[in-house]
């Protein structure tokens, strides 16, 4: 890790532009801040990892740049549209169509086979379902997957349905891809792997948002943002002399 | 949001627990399955009495002493008051009445009969006037109708009905033979075509013979009935009225009097029966409502539960995508899907209970084609009141929170 954050970027690649991003929950009669006037940039093509320890407002902050709730207070701008205060069906609409989500338990539907819940997101989106079915399949080859498309989760090991997770992430084409703590329920073997279809889907210009707090899991990223108390505490550029000059494995 | 997902959805919960889905949908099929049956039987009875019991013809129209009467007060009320109706009665209208084409007189006793050694005990024996044919005609099986004639010279002879064939004179032709009514020979000169039964009770098991023989052998004392058929194209109302005038006159009725006669026409058969089976619809109405309700509270039970046991997963398709109204949708067409499968099996084993009615009991059940449709639109309305509450519920859930449930 080296280098320091970087100088004021272009607004017009900018996908997310979050700007002193306050969240407040209020418990019984005690407020507690989870976000504290946070900032945050990310551009296209970044792949950058958050990291922090457990009540550091790290999961606060993904629910908000996942659209999944609003900030009680400051500015959210997601691929050039303010979000702060989009009512709840905006809100669906947008993380159909702007965010891929992978989480850490995968979270597929368990009566569904590998391709119907690829195709799943594309039904919310109201695609028709010949299209909806070759997008689908395009996204199962970009992991690797085509030939299970049939099985159900319950047929597929760990890995494979992270993968499916990550397929059914992507064929919406989103701006970004939020995934948080997605090896969290991997061995390190099958980690390894998730990891490696992430840097070839940064590779391939996905931008790719990582939510962890395994070292060795953001070190993929080529930038990590530590949180602490509700705030940004580091951001810093992650060289990789490797990977960079080998481009994806 | 696609309508046959959910179907599927439905389709694959109802499969992955057989046992749980037949008890959650039990009170939909024990309603549906009892509506049905009571449609059916309702039905079938219906066609039973239209094509059986109502034997009258467009434009006929019977006076008698008592008519139809549904209730016991009135009953005593007629028995006090209302008059024996006379052959001159029927003579009278004959005469006075316009839009009458024919009138002819019946009257009726119970008699026992014999031929040798052979009785056939507590038949029905008609004296008719023998131009009744030309009201309610009896379909001729052998031989002939009465005659005019006959009537007039108060001949033995009879015209008898099928049972009165097969009891009395088995394999013999009966044309021409002769039998006993209260030790007075009469002639055979006809015979009726079978009639079959209606409920249980035999319609061949009479013995017609000319009214003047009756008279003479029973005497001119018994009430007899009017049959009357209006002209053809005249309302039958305005003919009865015509008829009603005549008779309401000789008995010396006041303008504020009651009829006492009564006056049955076909559609005051129908009417009665109709009334009859709608109150019988309506009480099974509100038995299999009840019924329906208690299916439709176990369905929104079971959708409540299922609910809770997929928030996770609704937590995911709200995460990917789906709206508010999306969520609702799935889980309403679920909760259809629920019913409408119950109603199904309903529909099934009403079909299934009305083929053995009508198999193997008396009851005349016929099972209407429009029957699975309303039983299908019940069963929607049912899934869509009682899913509401759980769909809306499943709706409103927080995407975070239910994400982060077990």
């Amino acid at each position: 890790m080296s280098s320091t954050a970087h100088a004021a970027p272009d607004p017009r690649d900018l996908l997310i532009d979050i700007v002193d991003m306050w969240k407040t929950y209020v418990m019984g009669t005690t407020e507690v801040h989870a976000l504290r006037g946070l900032d945050l940039q990310v551009r296209a093509g970044e792949y950058v990892a958050i990291m922090g320890a457990s009540g550091s407002g790290k999961s606060t902050l993904m629910n908000l740049m996942g659209c999944l709730d609003t900030p009680t207070r400051g500015r959210y701008v997601l691929h050039g549209r303010s979000v702060s205060e989009l009512n709840e069906d905006e809100l669906a609409r947008i993380r159909n169509q702007e965010i891929g989500f992978v989480f850490q338990t995968f979270n597929l539907l368990a009566r569904a086979s590998a391709l119907q819940n690829v195709e799943l997101p594309l039904i919310y989106a109201g695609v028709a379902p010949a299209e909806r079915r070759a997008r689908a399949e395009e996204a199962l080859r970009q992991v690797d997957l085509l030939e299970r498309a049939k099985h159900r989760p319950n047929e597929l090991s760990g890995g494979q349905r992270q993968r499916v997770a990550v397929a059914r992430a992507l064929v919406t084409r989103p701006a970004i891809l939020l995934a948080d703590e997605p090896t969290g329920n991997l061995d390190s073997t099958t980690s390894g792997e998730i990891m490696v279809l992430f840097d070839r889907l940064h590779a391939l210009g996905n931008t790719i948002i990582v939510v962890t707090h395994e070292h060795d899991i953001a070190a993929h990223a080529r930038r990590i943002v530590s949180i602490r108390d509700g705030r940004k505490a580091t951001d810093e550029l992650v060289h990789h002399p490797t990977l960079v000059s080998a481009g994806s494995p | 949001m696609n309508f046959l997902e959910g179907v599927r959805i439905a389709l694959g919960a109802i499969r992955a627990n057989v046992l749980r889905s037949f008890l959650t949908l039990l009170g939909i099929i024990i309603g549906i399955t009892a509506i049905i049956s009571v449609i059916a039987i309702i039905n079938g009875l219906n066609l039973y009495v239209a094509e059986n019991l109502s034997n009258f013809g467009p434009g006929v129209y019977v006076i008698s002493k008592f008519g139809i009467i549904n209730n016991h007060e009135k009953f005593l009320e007629a028995l006090r008051r209302n008059r024996d109706l006379k052959i001159s009665d029927a003579r009278a209208i004959a005469q006075s009445c316009d839009l009458a084409e024919h009138v002819a007189c019946e009257v009726h006793s119970t008699q026992d009969l014999k031929r040798g050694s052979e009785q056939v005990q507590e038949v029905d024996i008609g004296g008719i006037d023998p131009t009744i044919v030309d009201i309610e005609p009896y379909e001729v099986d052998q031989g002939r109708n009465l005659s005019d004639d006959e009537n007039s010279r108060a001949a033995r002879v009879c015209f008898i009905g099928q049972d009165i064939v097969d009891n009395l004179f088995g394999t013999v032709d009966p044309i021409g033979k002769s039998m006993r009514i209260r030790n007075q020979e009469f002639e055979v000169v006809g015979t009726a075509k079978k009639k079959g039964s209606v409920f249980g009770f035999s319609r061949d098991n009479f013995v017609k013979i000319p009214i003047n023989t009756f008279c003479k052998m029973f005497g001119s004392q018994r009430s007899v009935n009017i049959s009357i058929k209006a002209v053809p194209g005249v309302p039958l109302e305005d003919s009865m009225d015509e008829a009603r005038v005549v008779l309401r006159s000789r008995h010396h009725l006041r303008y504020g009097d009651e009829d006492d006669f009564g006056i049955v026409s076909a559609e005051g058969v129908n009417e009665l029966w109709r009334n009859l089976t709608q109150t019988i619809f309506l009480v099974a109405i509100f038995v299999v409502g009840i019924s329906l309700v208690v299916g439709g509270i176990v369905i929104m039970n079971i959708m409540l539960v299922s609910v809770i046991e997929r928030t996770r997963e609704i937590g995911v398709r709200k995460a990917i995508g789906a709206r508010n109204r999306d969520i609702q949708l799935q889980f309403l067409v679920e909760s259809v899907t629920l019913s409408c499968v119950g109603g199904a099996i309903g529909v099934t084993s009403a079909f299934t209970l009305t083929w053995l009615m009508r198999t193997f009991t008396p009851l005349p059940a016929n099972f209407p084609l429009w029957a699975p449709l309303l039983a299908f639109g019940m069963c929607a309305v049912i899934g869509v009141f009682f899913g509401v509450h759980p769909a809306r519920k499943a709706a409103r859930l927080n995407p975070i929170e239910a994400l982060r449930s077990e």
